[in-house]
């Protein structure tokens, strides 16, 4: 009823505007089709996420959010078509997605060194940072466990499983560690299990795949590695990319890892690969973002290259949204750029996503829905971005953010260039939230569920 | 005095001597000889004579006959007027009228040549006869009255018998005489019938009376019936008729007062005595006259003189087409501007389609001076009297001085051509993407002044050396340090460049001092085979200047082989990867790699240095230092060797020699005209070099165009430190300039000879601070990227993408 005294005034001396609303998503459709209905354009997305839910009958108020055009509503109406030269005459056809919860500042994890990595597992975050040291956190900012094996900066760093971790760095290899929780700080302890050599430098980024026990890596020495977490299945380390015997003399806890290979080098880009993922669907298929400017499709099986997608920008980032096939792909040119691995896709960028300033170095998927991710940039933020949110300009569809993620440290601070709050990693759990680590030493969290 | 029809009246007209009142007249004229003239000029006055045409006999006999003596004197005075006052006097005469008296004042000097002056005067009008007393009897001949004579009452000689009654006639058979006595005959009388057959058909103008003195059948014209009706009525006669016209002024008006003397006064002695006033005057005059105050003669003053004069008086005038010269009539030529003749809205009455209505009026008044298609309005006005003075007049004149002053007297061929489409058809920056635009990454850590950077062949690391002595290799991605080595404590690091070649081995080179430093960073960069190869590489050449020491005798510049050492390091250097140190007598400050990675050039362009010692040539595999004898004039300042073929480029100050190093031969020289090179870069084709210089000038020069640059582009405003080609292919260049900016340009070079090379200005990258008047000290290119790296005084590097 709060909705109809809310607009009975209005309608008086406002103008009203024909709206039909529709959704993509099952479980919120409204049972029978309203067809148009005549609104007041002074509703804002309160009033009309009010009168949907009426419409649905549903127990508890569900907060929507509505799409015109592409645009997230967040003004009146009125406001929204005289900004986007709409005629109030014509009929609006509003999409209503359930509303995602602006992220919240929730903590800080402070580091000792640029956090490099960042990832999240049952309620346990994991932070590889450039001391080369590997932390495992608890929700209340302990460190629960540390684990220190690699000799250089700690580049990536993934769960595998909730009791594997691995991690890799600057010193060419990656590590496989075992994982056991504790509540307490410094509790949990974190034994490296594994080292995997084969790669002649720096090991930039891991993907992970814990049911087939594989990892994808990253290089900057051209080539992507294929290894298996298991001691049996690899084979054995390639002599010549082993440490000097005079070097390894030196280290103090010079206990003898087991040492193994890959189990295939994929070899084909022309520059550093920035990032690798797996697809989410098919563990077998794995894509590549490279510093030469392409995308690369890999049969894992066969250890071949399926197909190339070059772009005009370096990629150091890459993410596999599987409901609407595309992989999105961050940028030194400052965007994220949206692609069709399929090879029916007849254009190489399906869509643009602007608003970073700086390279898009890391991005990571809405575990809620498909149609959300996060990155991070250089720039210091991190940016929540929804792929319907797009227009279509020129020559491209444009996507801009939903929300922008600040960094706490620098706040109400004019930074340049990212200096200092370059923003290495993020992560999006379902229940953290949104977790980042970045060049100010901080691991910070902000969660997209409503402070209770 | 009823009969004075056939008087003819002529005025002798004789002007009046005007009264000189004006002392500079007096000058001229009354002291030209005319002084005692004005005597003769009292008894030239105006005559009058007034000459009787007589008819009869009788009357001749009247005092009014003329004697011959009164003839003569007339005739004697016609003469005199004639001799003495010319033509204008004789006009006057023959014409004798207002209009005669006109003409002589308006043309007095001008000669008129009168009509059929000289023959009227010539043959005497009468002949002469005895009447019955055997006197003289003047017959005088028909007077033709000229069209303006006033003699009106020249008619026809009528019935001469007076008023009489006729029937005194009535038995003769004429009805009187006429002027000359000759009878009038009786018209014949018809018959009844004729007569009353006259009667029926009336001729026009037919009255039925009988002109008494004709005895004519009276005929009137419709005029005259018309004028006698209105005399009935007492109205005035006819249309033309004024009843009460203006008076001739005959007698009166000016210069005729005293034509006729009113009074019988004789004329007072005072007339004849010379006035004593006027004595004192003149005495007055020949006073100054003998002083030489007056000059009783001035002869007529010639153009100059008048001009000087004109000169001399206070008001300047201005000749503006004084030194013109005359133009031959051409197309070209414009004469001055004509004005239009006056039309008929210029009329002080004009036509009334011409006066405006009240709408055009209001229009009219309502626009600007300058849309006004006319000046002025056009006004009716009854008289040309009543127009009043022309309100614009001055502004009007003026504007006709512009126009004649300001218009063009020759036509000049205007080309209209857009000035912008005389500029070269740019690319636009948008089209031409890649190129840097933001600042992505700063590094900061060295303290003091970064001096130069390297970016090595991956791509992927920075080197930096700056003033704190240190060498520093930065993750160009993140801005991470990741390995540092102290050179020295108190030098600076001139130079710092990673050894070129494949990604087998990983050399870094910095030049600190008088020595130069060979590094293998050791750090994660590189895999201990690459660690392995790159110290092979440089052990390779100890040992060589032993064994073949006799072959670097013989070989050029090998006056000074102690000039260089080449030695390993110290053990604490040796232990953090800086493992060959090369120690010159000189402080070099720039350093070039050949492509091979074999052989490097340094500059030691410092004065204390020999010139033959400035440029050193080294060979890293034979730890070997050759001094190339280039005879150069000048000071050097960098080298660089060509991609591809043996060419070495050496800048000096002013300068770039380009030698064959095969042919140990001069090949060209190039004069970009800058006052101090600062740095050059060549393209990575071979074909162009770029030239930066102190001067603020970037110079671009095609190397097959000639020895002056193809193109100069200015556009910092502090000096330019140093230029910089895109390695990997990317059509890029960039400078670093004291004022702390980045310039990125477009530099397309085709390998195509016939097409020249484009040259865009892309961006100004702004971010390093200006610290003592240094801004940024070097600029680097990502070796496949369109990134580029900046060193700056600020003390922080930056990466632009």
């Amino acid at each position: 009823m709060a909705t109809e005294d809310a607009t009975a005034p209005a309608q008086q001396r406002q103008s009203q505007v024909r709206i039909h609303l529709h959704t993509k998503s099952g479980d919120i459709e409204l049972p029978q089709d309203t067809g148009s209905i005549l609104v007041s354009t002074e509703l804002k997305r309160y009033q009309l996420s009010t009168l949907v839910n009426r419409l649905l009958e549903t127990d508890k108020p569900l907060p929507l959010e509505f799409l015109i055009n592409g645009q997230f509503l967040r003004t009146s109406l009125d406001e929204f078509l005289t900004k986007n030269g709409i005629s109030a005459e014509t009929t609006l056809s509003v999409e209503y997605v359930k509303a995602l919860i602006p992220p919240i500042y929730s903590a800080s994890y402070e580091h000792d060194d640029w956090i490099s990595s960042v990832d999240v597992r049952s309620q346990r975050i994991l932070s590889g940072s450039y001391d080369g040291l590997l932390r495992v956190w608890n929700m209340s900012s302990e460190v629960v466990g540390t684990g220190q094996s690699h000799t250089s900066s700690i580049k990536a760093a993934k769960f595998i499983s909730p009791t594997q971790i691995a991690s890799s760095g600057m010193d060419r290899t990656i590590r496989i560690w075992k994982y056991e929780d504790a509540q307490a700080a410094g509790a949990a302890s974190l034994t490296p299990t594994l080292e995997l050599y084969g790669h002649k430098a720096s090991v930039d980024n891991i993907a992970v795949h814990g049911n087939s026990s594989r990892v994808l890596s990253a290089s900057a020495d051209h080539s992507i590695g294929l290894w298996s977490t298991k001691k049996a299945e690899a084979p054995a380390a390639p002599e010549n990319l082993l440490p000097s015997a005079n070097k390894r003399r030196k280290l103090s806890n010079a206990k003898q890892l087991p040492q193994r290979g890959p189990l295939s080098m994929l070899q084909g880009h022309q520059s550093q690969v920035g990032d690798v993922c797996f697809d989410e669907k098919d563990a077998t298929v794995g894509y590549s973002a490279s510093w030469d400017h392409s995308v690369k499709t890999w049969d894992l099986t066969t250890s071949t290259c399926v197909d190339t997608r070059t772009t005009a920008q370096s990629l150091f980032s890459i993410c596999h949204l599987p409901e609407s096939s595309l992989l999105a792909t961050g940028t030194s040119a400052r965007h994220i750029t949206l692609i069709d691995p399929r090879a029916s896709a007849t254009t190489i960028s399906a869509m643009t996503l602007r608003g970073h300033t700086n390279a898009v170095v890391s991005l990571a998927r809405d575990p809620n829905t498909s149609y959300q991710m996060v990155s991070g940039s250089h720039d210091g933020t991190c940016r929540v971005w929804d792929i319907r949110s797009v227009r279509s300009e020129a020559s491209d569809q444009v996507g801009e953010s939903v929300y922008v993620i600040e960094r706490d440290s620098a706040k109400g601070k004019r930074v340049v260039a990212g200096e200092g709050v370059k923003v290495f990693s993020v992560c999006w759990d379902k229940d953290v939230g949104i977790v980042s680590g970045s060049e100010d030493k901080q691991l910070q969290i902000n969660s997209s569920k409503p402070s209770s | 005095m009823s009969q004075r029809a056939g008087q003819k009246r002529k005025v002798v007209e004789v002007p009046a001597p005007e009264v000189e009142e004006d002392a500079d007249q007096l000058d001229l004229g009354a002291l030209n000889g005319d002084f005692d003239g004005e005597s003769e000029e009292d008894a030239d006055e105006e005559s009058e004579e007034d000459e009787d045409e007589l008819e009869d006999d009788d009357e001749l006999a009247s005092d009014e006959i003329p004697s011959s003596e009164d003839e003569e004197e007339v005739r004697q005075q016609f003469q005199d007027m004639k001799t003495s006052n010319g033509h204008s006097k004789s006009a006057q005469s023959l014409m004798g009228s207002d209009t005669a008296k006109d003409v002589a004042a308006i043309a007095t000097d001008t000669p008129i040549t009168p009509l059929n002056s000289d023959d009227a005067a010539d043959i005497p009008n009468y002949t002469v006869s005895t009447d019955a007393n055997g006197n003289l009897r003047y017959i005088y001949g028909e007077i033709d009255p000229v069209y303006d004579s006033d003699d009106s009452d020249a008619v026809e000689p009528g019935n001469t018998i007076g008023n009489i009654p006729m029937s005194y006639y009535d038995a003769y058979p004429h009805i009187g005489y006429d002027i000359n006595g000759r009878r009038i005959a009786r018209p014949a009388k018809g018959e009844a019938l004729d007569s009353l057959l006259d009667s029926i058909d009336i001729p026009e103008g037919w009255t039925g009376l009988t002109d008494p003195a004709t005895g004519k059948p009276l005929e009137l014209t419709s005029e005259q019936l018309e004028t006698l009706k209105k005399l009935t009525r007492n109205e005035t006669p006819g249309d033309g008729y004024d009843p009460y016209p203006d008076m001739v002024e005959w007698f009166t008006g000016k210069g005729k007062e005293e034509v006729m003397p009113l009074s019988a006064i004789p004329e007072p002695k005072r007339r004849f005595v010379p006035s004593a006033h006027e004595h004192k005057r003149v005495m007055k005059m020949v006073k100054a006259i003998r002083e030489g105050r007056i000059k009783p003669y001035r002869a007529p003053l010639t153009e100059e003189e008048r001009e000087r004069e004109e000169e001399e008086q206070d008001f300047a005038t201005y000749d503006v087409w004084a030194t013109e010269q005359p133009r031959e009539d051409h197309v070209m030529n414009i004469p001055a501007p004509k004005l239009p003749p006056p039309g008929y809205e210029e009329s002080y009455h004009p036509p009334p389609e011409y006066l405006p209505d009240d709408e055009e009026k209001k229009t009219w008044e309502e626009q600007d001076d300058e849309d006004r298609d006319r000046d002025f309005l056009p006004r009716d006005h009854a008289a040309l009297r009543k127009v009043p003075g022309y309100e614009q007049f001055v502004k009007e004149k003026f504007e006709r001085c512009l126009d004649l002053y300001l218009a063009p007297r020759v036509r000049r061929s205007k080309l209209n051509i857009d000035p912008e489409s005389l500029l070269p058809k740019l690319p636009d920056p948008a089209e031409l993407k890649p190129f840097p635009t933001t600042n992505t990454t700063i590094m900061r850590g060295h303290e003091g002044k970064v001096r130069s950077i390297s970016i090595d062949g991956s791509g992927k690391w920075v080197a930096s050396g700056g003033d704190d002595g240190t060498v520093r290799v930065w993750e160009i991605l993140t801005g991470r340090q990741l390995w540092r080595l102290k050179l020295s404590k108190d030098e600076a690091v001139n130079v710092v460049s990673w050894r070129p070649g494949n990604a087998e081995s990983s050399i870094l080179v910095a030049c600190c001092g008088e020595s130069i430093y060979f590094m293998v960073p050791q750090h994660e960069l590189c895999t201990p085979e690459v660690d392995a190869k790159s110290r092979e590489i440089l052990d390779a050449g100890y040992g060589y200047a032993a064994t073949a020491a006799p072959a670097q005798k013989t070989s050029a510049g090998a006056d000074k082989p102690t000039a260089a050492s080449w030695a390993r390091t110290s053990a604490t250097l040796q232990e953090r990867g800086c493992l060959l140190s090369l120690t010159l007598r000189t402080t070099p400050k720039t350093l070039s790699w050949h492509r091979r990675g074999d052989y490097f050039s340094t500059v030691s362009p410092g004065s204390s240095s020999a010139s033959a010692t400035a440029i050193a040539i080294h060979t890293l595999s034979k730890h070997q230092t050759q001094y190339p004898r280039l005879r150069l004039r000048g000071l050097a300042q960098t080298t660089c060797f060509h991609p591809s073929k043996p060419l070495f480029f050496v800048a000096t100050k002013v300068k770039v020699r380009i030698y064959d190093l095969q042919a140990q031969k001069m090949e060209k020289e190039l004069l970009p005209g800058a006052r101090w090179i600062s740095d050059i870069a060549l393209h990575p084709l071979g074909s162009n070099l770029i030239i930066s210089s102190y001067d603020k000038r970037l110079l671009w020069h095609d190397l097959d165009l000639g020895a002056t640059p193809y193109r100069v582009i200015r556009h910092h405003t502090k000096a330019i430190r140093a230029v910089a080609f895109h390695p990997g292919g990317l059509p890029l260049f960039a400078d670093a300039s004291d004022d702390g900016t980045l310039h990125i340009l477009h530099g397309k070079v085709v390998g195509d000879s016939l097409e020249n090379a484009t040259i865009v200005p892309l961006k100004v990258l702004k971010g390093h601070r200006v610290v003592r008047e240094l801004g940024v000290l070097g600029v680097e290119w990502h070796p496949r990227e369109a990134w580029c790296v900046s060193a700056g005084a600020d003390g922080t590097i930056r990466v632009w993408t």
